[in-house]
């Protein structure tokens, strides 16, 4: 059924672009290849490990094993018809209702055999130990095997060396259970594929930064979270790169992505997974624009394809997803000043406490330098628990009150 | 000329007439009820009877509340926090701290000293604590909602209703009647509860409300006991203003006034 699913999504978005070309947009582009994985993780062919957000994407790809973090699959499965299904399978095995529905989801797909076995799972302690412990009960379900990836909260040298030598032995784990073996020429080759993808998105995010914005509120989101999963590959790069041609032609053509954009918005954490008309009333009824969402961001270096543990290592420990309050807050304020934001909404995803935990100390950091931030209570990923006409009220609310103060800038 | 606010809550649905010196020619509050599109005739009519203008007349309407944008013929729909702030501009200027609590929302509003909204925050995932949670409580107590407010009276007020969810605060009432306890120990107990969640919502955006003038608008305004609660919680005198309930409407009125001018 899932199989199918990704199968009609490819063939759908490959007929319209053959009928129109011009209608093949880079939302498309990611959509197509998103297909794509999915289609591989389905069709049973591919070596498959499961893989949290902070896992290090491109060197499973060098590896030529399928690598898919788990909050990926439980946002498309939640489009599909079965999904309150799943939600209502996971609740029935004892999963509680408030728990993060990105786990629920994914625990009761696993449960109905709707999650392909992988051949071994990889969790890291961070962005969550809900996350973990769904990676653990998934083990369990397959009864396979789970390495955990212990990443340090603290950029140090001597974190980094540490987790370095983890993720080697990480790579030793892969091998042994899927029997492919880390070749060093690809290896090098994903890296410097990383490395161009890379700078092409911190290009994009310097498009995105401009007043007024090429980009709309749908144009990069789940942008910073789901295109990690091609890092390493050509793929990754055409995606990056089809984004930037867009954002350029638009710059030039003097088009901004919300027409007579008036609001510019930064949305925190991630995005609401099911169909929703916020963000369509956002730029329709007050020319608002998410700019920018707090992951669409890179916060390390390019890694020495020579050396790459090293480089990988920093990554994962720089990731907003990781490490404390205080450096999340700061990067947040960092952001919020460099795109010129009215107001940031962060959808405090229900049973997610690394999304709620920090609310107090982002809006008082927010307030600091003049934007205000309005907290909801949204469970992104379960739509039984969506009211929409409240979160209505209270956005237009929120829109009402930027609308009447001066700009913070 | 005439300007027209409607505001359409879960509970009651409100209107408010004014004339072009923003004097409050008339006003009304029916209820709801199932159909929100037959209240809103109700209420309009109302205040169009009491104050001898015909519909016609009038130059511009905003509408506010949930059901906002079922008003026919509406100049625009602005939400309910923004009107009740505009109307407790006019009523009670100097204003920084306006409480809301009506049939299914709660509301904290800080405003700045020319009465804009600086910051909000609403309650979320539940009701509890709003006007219908009242209501449930008064059925549970077998009371009038309206002789509740008084109910408190000479509590020694160490009770603690300890859940906040609507269905289960009403068993756990029931609970405390048949332990004999008494009625006006409980109704301060509600009253306790509501205050403690509100203080909450208030305390998300004010840290320290010292020194702050709050007044407080809604329905639940009416409730002395709640008003008296929250006083206490607060450690600071809660201001209401006449006829606390029609304030959203009348900030609808004044913004159809303003907006209409400025158009």
């Amino acid at each position: 059924m899932i199989l199918q699913h990704f199968e009609d999504q490819e063939s759908g978005i490959m007929n319209a672009i053959k009928k129109n070309p011009e209608s093949a947009s880079p939302r498309k582009k990611l959509a197509l290849e998103t297909a794509r994985l999915g289609k591989r993780l389905y069709s049973n062919a591919d070596d498959l490990v499961w893989a949290g957000p902070l896992v290090p994407f491109d060197l499973l790809n060098a590896m030529e094993v399928t690598p898919c973090f788990a909050e990926f699959i439980a946002s498309i499965l939640v489009s599909t018809d079965a999904g309150p299904l799943f939600f209502e399978n996971a609740e029935q095995a004892g999963y509680a209702s408030d728990t993060c529905g990105y786990h629920r989801m994914l625990m009761g797909s696993a449960l109905k055999g709707m999650i392909p076995t992988p051949k071994l799972l990889i969790s890291a302690m961070s962005p969550c130990t809900g996350g973990l412990a769904a990676m653990e009960n998934l083990a369990r379900v397959f009864k396979k095997d789970l390495f955990i990836l212990h990443i340090p909260q603290k950029e140090s040298d001597h974190g980094v060396r540490i987790l370095a030598n983890h993720i080697r032995n990480m790579a030793e784990s892969v091998s042994s259970h899927t029997g492919k073996v880390l070749d060093k020429d690809r290896l090098r080759k994903a890296m410097e594929n990383t490395n161009k993808t890379r700078d092409i998105l911190s290009n994009i995010y310097k498009l995105a930064q401009q007043v007024p914005s090429p980009v709309n509120g749908r144009d990069l989101s789940n942008f910073g979270i789901v295109l990690p999963l091609f890092f390493g590959t050509e793929v990754g790069i055409e995606i990056a790169q089809s984004f930037y041609d867009e954002l350029k032609s638009r710059i030039k053509a003097n088009r901004s992505g919300v027409p007579g954009e008036r609001i510019r918005l930064m949305w925190l954490q991630n995005r609401i997974q099911f169909k929703n008309n916020l963000v369509k009333m956002l730029e329709k009824e007050f020319n608002a624009s998410i700019v920018i969402d707090e992951l669409n961001v890179i916060t390390w270096d390019p890694i020495d394809p020579e050396d790459p543990y090293i480089g990988l290592a920093r990554r994962s420990i720089s990731s907003p997803l990781n490490g404390t309050v205080e450096r999340r807050v700061k990067q947040i304020v960092k952001l919020a000043e460099a795109y010129k934001i009215d107001g940031a909404i962060n959808p405090c995803h229900w049973g997610c406490r690394q999304g709620t935990g920090a609310r107090g100390l982002i809006d008082s950091s927010m307030k600091e330098i003049g934007v205000p931030v309005l907290n909801l209570e949204v469970d992104c990923v379960d739509p039984r628990n969506f009211a929409e006409g409240q979160l209505i009220t209270r956005i237009e609310a929120f829109m009402e009150m930027i609308e009447s103060r001066p700009s913070p800038w | 000329m005439y300007y027209l606010g409607i505001d359409i809550g879960s509970l009651t649905c409100d209107a408010v007439l004014i004339d072009d010196s923003e004097k409050i020619l008339a006003s009304s509050v029916v209820p709801t009820g199932a159909r929100n599109r037959e209240a809103i005739t109700r209420a309009a009519d109302e205040v169009l009877r009491s104050a001898c203008i015909s519909e016609k007349e009038v130059t511009a309407t905003v509408s506010t509340g949930y059901g906002r944008k079922r008003v026919e013929g509406r100049l625009t729909a602005v939400t309910e926090i923004t009107c009740h702030a505009r109307g407790i501009k006019a009523l009670l200027p100097g204003t920084r701290l306006l409480i809301d609590i009506g049939g299914q929302d709660s509301k904290a509003i800080e405003l700045d000293e020319n009465g804009q909204v600086v910051d909000f925050a609403m309650n979320d995932k539940c009701a509890a604590g709003t006007g219908r949670f009242l209501e449930a409580m008064a059925r549970a107590l077998q009371v009038d909602i309206e002789v509740m407010s008084e109910l408190d009276n000479g509590a020694r007020g160490d009770l603690t209703i300890s859940s906040m969810c609507t269905v289960f605060a009403e068993s756990e009432v029931v609970s405390l009647i048949a332990e004999g306890l008494k009625v006006n120990e409980i109704v301060h107990g509600l009253n306790r509860s509501i205050a403690s969640r509100t203080l909450s919502l208030i305390k998300r955006i004010i840290p320290d409300i010292a020194g702050f003038p709050i007044a407080m608008s809604g329905g639940v305004a009416r409730n002395s006991g709640v008003v008296r609660a929250i006083s206490n919680a607060m450690k600071s005198k809660v201001v209401i203003p006449p006829m606390p309930d029609t304030i959203g409407a009348l900030g609808a009125a004044l913004i159809a006034r303003e907006r209409y001018s400025h158009n």
